[in-house]
């Protein structure tokens, strides 16, 4: 489905009935990554799954976005499409998303659920990696663009940055990582279930201790073994477990 | 040697589609002929020029290499006097590069649409594909079905609505397409690849989709859907007066769907996911039927409304007409005309025996043929007129 939420075409998909529950994606990822996820959902609940904007089917912002200029956008889409969610729940940056518009009363749901959320700053980011991706830049330009491509890439993935991941939102990309929704978390007081893997290397396990402790009451599940999307990794455990908290 | 100009990138929706279209159905194939010195000109998506040899690699514009390239580049200038010449940096200042034939690899607005074509009118450059008349009548659905109706063919019944309108009150246009009976199909006038084109069911999903198609679009076109779907794809090349049509080709999509972008360029069609052989050949545009598994008659029919539809519109060189079959009623409706079909639509062409370089090169000589022929019309009068004053 098309439609036009804050003047940027969105694609978003929807099904199911029942109570609506929003799936909100993580960076360089789009709704097709919850596909598998949505479909069994879609059971037992009216389910919506925008491409957040510059990924997927809908347009890329017109301007470097931060997490709280995503946070409209959900708020927004929710308002035009014109239903109240019963649940949110987000997965990576999409996790940090909800916990934004949720800590700031953009928009409402009676359960929030994180999986592999984001939103703190990478506490094993290693800003030595970081220098080398910088000082790799200038040293490979001589090279060949394939090749330097290759280099950067590899750089970039060692620095713990998802900054190639999309390149065409490379400056969205730095707004959202210098984010840190930590103090939004601690105004949320709606139910909050935290799902992470203990595999992760993305959103470590440190970012799911911070998060649980900054949300008052909320419960976390830490899967072994299970690594970032844990929607897909685990998707049995994670559907049993998101089920319940549902349910509850 | 013939030095060529292929025009690529442009400031439309279609950008990268075109860059696929130049790289790899024009500029290869014309420098395999060994005929030709092929300048690559790349027109960014801000309207800048560029022309590089860097510009033929399909991996500048992967990973933002593209980027860093033209930020290290200075502009290509034109000059449109006897001939069309770029004027491309060079160590010391600008050299002046003459062009012989201008090859326009461009898809949607400002280059499929005949701005492009008209450029190369004033510079007096043989050129390839239709010329500004005809590529802005296709590129114009309404206008293009209005053409095609007045030569006596069928179109589906349709509306128009200027997009300030939809803007303004499209609750109050969706009342007036009440006279049109649903499912209904929503589409941006001037836009190809299917962008911004709804299906919709009703008075509901028809303000959703002329806002979303306002989004992109001054005109919006509300048209009937074809019941009993068969939707089929003719490409022809050749002069207006003498049309060869390649093979008729039939997306394979659901009946009820349609052919959107999405099918088209980023999955290689719906049901393409599987294999290529059970479903046929993939082309340009996801997979599809070559021929169209039509009767005979029926076949014969929409071969023949494609080729009236090519002449109606004065198309010229090539084009690809698009049209829509009520399989029962055994009635062919004209759906749209593309002046300049994605990838030239040469895998249709490779089914009739035209390899890339017989496509390219057949397209040259149409444009040098043309180009000859009014050549010899009289383009200026002189008189005393002025003298008198």
């Amino acid at each position: 489905m098309q439609s036009i939420v804050s003047n940027i075409a969105t694609h978003y998909t929807r099904s199911g009935k029942g109570r609506v529950i929003v799936l909100l994606h993580g960076w360089g990822d789009g709704s097709q990554s919850w596909q598998s996820f949505a479909n069994k959902l879609a059971s037992d609940y009216d389910v919506i799954v925008p491409d957040l904007p510059g990924f997927g089917g809908t347009e890329a912002p017109k301007e470097a976005w931060n997490v709280m200029r995503y946070a409209e956008f959900v708020r927004d889409l929710i308002h035009k499409i014109g239903v109240q969610p019963y649940a949110i729940i987000g997965h990576s940056n999409g996790g940090a998303i909800a916990v934004k518009g949720v800590g700031q009363g953009m928009f409402q749901a009676e359960k929030l659920i994180l999986l592999a959320s984001a939103g703190v700053r990478n506490p094993r980011a290693n800003p030595g990696l970081q220098v080398i991706a910088k000082v790799g830049k200038v040293v490979a330009a001589p090279l060949p663009s394939k090749v330097r491509n290759k280099l950067r890439r590899k750089l970039y993935q060692k620095a713990g940055s998802d900054l190639l991941v999309a390149e065409h939102m490379q400056d969205t990309f730095k707004k959202i990582v210098r984010d840190d929704v930590r103090a939004d978390a601690a105004y949320i007081s709606t139910p909050t279930l935290l799902v992470y893997g203990d595999a992760d290397t993305e959103t470590p396990i440190e970012i799911a201790h911070e998060l649980h402790s900054a949300i008052e009451g909320s419960r976390l599940l830490i899967l072994p073994g299970v690594g970032h999307h844990v929607h897909s990794e685990a998707e049995d455990v994670a559907l049993k477990t998101v089920r319940e908290f549902l349910h509850a | 040697m013939l030095t060529i100009a292929v025009f690529f990138g442009g400031q439309s929706a279609e950008h990268d589609v075109s860059i696929i279209t130049a790289l790899t159905s024009v500029i290869m194939p014309l420098e395999l002929t060994n005929k030709y010195r092929v300048i690559p000109v790349y027109i960014a998506k801000d309207g800048r020029w560029f022309v590089s040899e860097d510009l033929k690699n399909i991996a500048v514009y992967q990973h933002g290499e593209l980027k860093r390239l033209v930020s290290r580049m200075k502009t290509t200038g034109v000059i449109c006097a006897n001939g069309l010449k770029l004027l491309v940096p060079s160590r010391v200042g600008r050299k002046a590069i003459s062009v012989d034939i201008a090859f326009p690899a461009m898809h949607g607005t400002h280059g499929e649409d005949g701005e492009l074509t008209g450029i190369f009118e004033m510079a007096g450059v043989p050129y390839v594909g239709c010329g500004v008349a005809a590529s802005a009548i296709a590129m114009d659905k309404m206008l293009a079905k209005q053409v095609v109706t007045a030569a006596g063919l069928a179109t589906p019944r349709a509306l128009y609505f200027d997009g300030e309108s939809v803007r303004s009150n499209s609750a109050v246009l969706a009342k007036q397409c009440q006279q049109l009976t649903y499912p209904l199909f929503v589409k941006p006038a001037h836009l190809g690849s299917s962008i911004g084109i709804s299906r919709v069911a009703d008075k509901k999903e028809l303000v959703n989709a002329l806002e979303v198609a306002a989004h992109y679009d001054d005109k919006i076109v509300v048209e009937e859907a074809v019941p009993n779907l068969i939707e089929v794809t003719l490409p022809i090349m050749g002069p207006s007066s003498a049309p060869q049509p390649a093979l008729l080709e039939q997306p394979l999509t659901h009946a009820e769907d349609f052919f959107d972008f999405d099918t088209k360029y980023m999955h290689g069609g719906k049901k393409g996911k599987g294999g290529g052989k059970k479903m046929g050949i993939k082309g340009a545009q996801g997979y599809s039927k070559i021929p169209a598994n039509l009767s005979k008659e029926l076949y014969s029919k929409a071969e023949a409304a494609g080729v009236a539809a090519y002449k109606a519109l004065g198309c010229d060189g090539i084009a690809r007409i698009d049209m829509l079959i009520d399989s029962k009623a055994k009635k062919v409706y004209f759906n749209e005309a593309n002046p300049l079909p994605g990838s030239l639509y040469a895998h249709n062409w490779a089914q009739v025996g035209v390899s890339k370089i017989d496509l390219v090169e057949a397209l040259v000589g149409y444009a040098l043929d043309r180009h000859y022929k009014r050549s010899k019309l009289a383009t200026t009068f002189d008189t005393n007129f002025l003298t008198q004053f």
